[in-house]
């Protein structure tokens, strides 16, 4: 078990001449037995960032350290660490038993009998005990996973690195891997990072998420706070399907103006704004709510343009009015019925607003918690 | 119209299919008549060869078995010296083809691709070109002279000349034809190796090898067929008549003053037989390995 430090890291590739910063000066700290989840766009560095965790890239700048030793230049074999591939990346000519011991024969002096027996256990506990004389062609999609995996926790490494390892299962076994690999981590208490695109698997698998775009850290934070609490516009953004709803505003006097609406603020949030003019103006869906009448200032009068339902809820994507090209998405009770082409009032709660400074994107004040405090349920 | 015909099975007849047969059969015919007229000659006596057109079968009494035989004697030191040529150099080739192309596919480091393109030059350099300078090379090595505490191998000078220079030419086709099929290999699976814990060496050993199975049949079957094919380099290496191969053999069934076609033939038969035993050993994985899948 380990603590790993990712100090000032930096990837330039040399592209024909011209530099690529693909990671950005990166700094993370793992603590010991962490799951934490790195997430980005695709081509934001996360890939990279794990590769050069695992050796096979190599760090142009800045420092990785394991449990205090620097490993920058340590090769992939004597750093510690397991890693599982989006593509399992299983050896096809050896069956599940050789796949899973080619690690400790190579790595490790054990001698066959102890290896034959640790891999025995590992298969057993990923319930894969049955299939070990198999070869990988003749295992499903699921079930190699659970090789792949099973090839990475059967070295009892310092610490896992996964790359996207769900997303070639279908959605149903999907979500079905993710709690399963959640208990696993716990149980081993393996320090883990993860690299996804999904913002599902970053909410729900990580102790941590780190939020990267084009190279940068964005924010590390727990899921919660990454989603209430936004460090910038593009965590914002990227956390919560659906996403987000943005409108560009300009302060004046005592409220924001837009293009097609304005929004009064009161005198607490003009404060937290500083001397910003030019602001975005966030709501996520679920805090839009749809009124029957106008009767406040944050209430506007809109023309619902398309509704998805989900069965536990819908999605409803508004427009302020009929030929408008701004649309904004609502997500509303699953039982209560919205048609296309109707009008309905939608309210901007004060304390549900999130705002961000139109230059540089970061959160000049995000949504009051008092309510959520409220809600959560005691453990 | 056609299909509806090809469906209706029990009317009328598919004049389409006819015609595709019919052309079909032509082109066989055309393609295996020289064959057939080979295989018929070597089955004939010489009165009844003059006597008759080439693709006719023998007549009862023009038929012999005779020329197999003496074709068979007069080719059974060259074949086996052929077999203790091709072998190894086959094997060679292809073993250092497959290193090469290992450590220019699969490995990473500056100034590959420099390599490559020598590798590909190979390929182009044709054999006439490098008859002269091959055996001012060999002269200048003086190979038997190294070799003369071995009498075993002093002997065989020529082959073993022959073998090496097989080899090398050999070895630029078969790093490029491994290396198209090393390129279709997972690099996640190389990487996971590492992680793994093994050395470059051992991914070769573990990993690479016993996935080559179906390229290296299609590199022997290939080498293996040049190489036993080959008489230029033969002509000019081999001195000693002892260590003759089969195609030097096979040109001197060629008389000098009478033309024995029954026996010419018999012995390209007979000479022709070992690339066709290893294409059908090696001709399923020959088929996987051309197909591309591993």
């Amino acid at each position: 078990m380990a603590q790993l430090i990712l100090d000032h890291v930096t990837k330039v590739f040399d592209d024909n001449g011209s530099d690529i910063v693909a990671v950005d000066d990166v700094n993370i700290d793992l603590e010991d037995g962490e799951f934490l989840v790195l997430v980005g766009p695709s081509g934001c560095g996360k890939s990279t960032t794990l590769r050069m965790v695992a050796g096979l890239e190599t760090v142009t700048s800045g420092e990785i350290r394991l449990d205090d030793r620097v490993i920058n230049d340590a090769s992939p074999r004597d750093r510690d660490i397991a890693m599982v591939f989006q593509s399992y990346a299983l050896y096809p000519h050896m069956t599940v038993r050789e796949n899973m011991s080619f690690g400790l024969e190579e790595s490790t002096d054990l001698d066959g009998d102890t290896i034959s027996t640790k891999v025995t256990e590992t298969a057993e506990m990923l319930n894969i005990g049955e299939l070990v004389d198999r070869k990988p062609r003749e295992l499903s999609g699921g079930q190699r996973q659970r090789v792949a995996l099973g090839r990475a926790i059967v070295r009892d490494p310092e610490v896992f690195l996964m790359d996207e390892p769900l997303s070639n299962l279908d959605a149903k076994l999907r979500s079905g891997m993710r709690t399963e690999l959640q208990r696993l981590q716990e149980d081993l208490g393996v320090t883990t990072m993860y690299v996804t695109h999904d913002q599902t698997e970053a909410m729900t698998m990580g102790d941590r998420i780190a939020i990267l775009n084009d190279g940068r850290l964005q924010q590390v934070a727990t899921p919660l706070e990454a989603y209430h609490q936004p460090a910038n516009q593009f965590v914002a953004g990227f956390i919560g399907d659906p996403s987000m709803n943005f409108f560009e505003m300009e302060m004046q006097g005592d409220r924001l103006v837009g293009q097609e609406f304005a929004y009064p603020l009161s005198q607490q949030t003009r404060e937290s704004l500083g001397d910003a003019v030019r602001v975005v103006l966030g709501v996520r869906p679920e805090d839009i709510e749809l009124v029957s009448e106008a009767s406040g200032d944050h209430d506007y009068e809109t023309v619902v343009d398309v509704v998805e339902p989900m069965g536990n809820e819908n999605n409803v994507y508004l427009n302020f009015t009929a030929d408008s090209d701004t649309t904004f998405v609502a997500t509303i009770g699953g039982m209560r019925s919205v048609e296309a082409g109707q009008p309905a009032v939608a309210r901007f709660p004060e304390s549900a607003i999130h705002l961000f400074d139109a230059e540089t994107g970061e959160a000049l004040k995000n949504r009051s918690l008092d309510e959520l405090e409220n809600a959560e349920p005691r453990l | 119209m056609s299909s509806q015909t090809a469906n209706d099975s029990t009317s009328g007849i598919d004049f389409q299919r006819i015609g595709l047969y019919a052309v079909l059969v032509v082109m066989a015919a055309f393609y295996l008549s020289p064959l057939e007229s080979g295989l018929m000659t070597a089955f004939k006596s010489q009165e009844a060869f003059i006597g008759s057109t080439p693709f006719v079968p023998p007549p009862p009494s023009g038929f012999t078995v005779e020329p197999w035989f003496e074709a068979w004697s007069r080719l059974q030191l060259g074949v086996f010296n052929s077999l203790l040529l091709a072998i190894p150099a086959t094997a060679l080739s292809a073993i250092f083809g497959s290193l090469a192309a290992y450590g220019l596919t699969n490995v990473d480091w500056r100034g590959q691709v420099a390599v490559i393109m020598l590798f590909v030059a190979g390929i182009f350099v044709p054999y006439q070109s490098v008859l002269v300078p091959l055996t001012q090379f060999w002269t200048m090595v003086g190979l038997e002279d190294i070799l003369a505490g071995v009498p075993l191998l002093a002997e065989r000078t020529g082959l073993l000349e022959l073998i090496i220079t097989h080899t090398a030419y050999g070895i630029p086709i078969c790093t490029i034809l491994f290396r198209s099929y090393y390129a279709t290999i997972d690099p996640e699976m190389l990487e996971a190796a590492r992680l793994d814990g093994a050395t470059v060496a051992r991914i070769y050993w573990k990993i690479i090898l016993p996935l080559s199975v179906p390229i290296f049949a299609v590199t022997l079957i290939y080498q293996f067929t040049q190489i036993w094919n080959d008489l230029l380099f033969a002509l000019v290496l081999l001195t000693s008549p002892e260590n003759q191969v089969v195609t030097l053999s096979l040109n001197q069934l060629q008389g000098s003053m009478v033309q024995q076609y029954n026996l010419q033939m018999a012995g390209a038969f007979v000479a022709a037989l070992p690339t066709l035993v290893v294409y059908v050993l090696f001709g399923e994985q020959f088929a996987e390995g051309v197909a591309g899948e591993s």
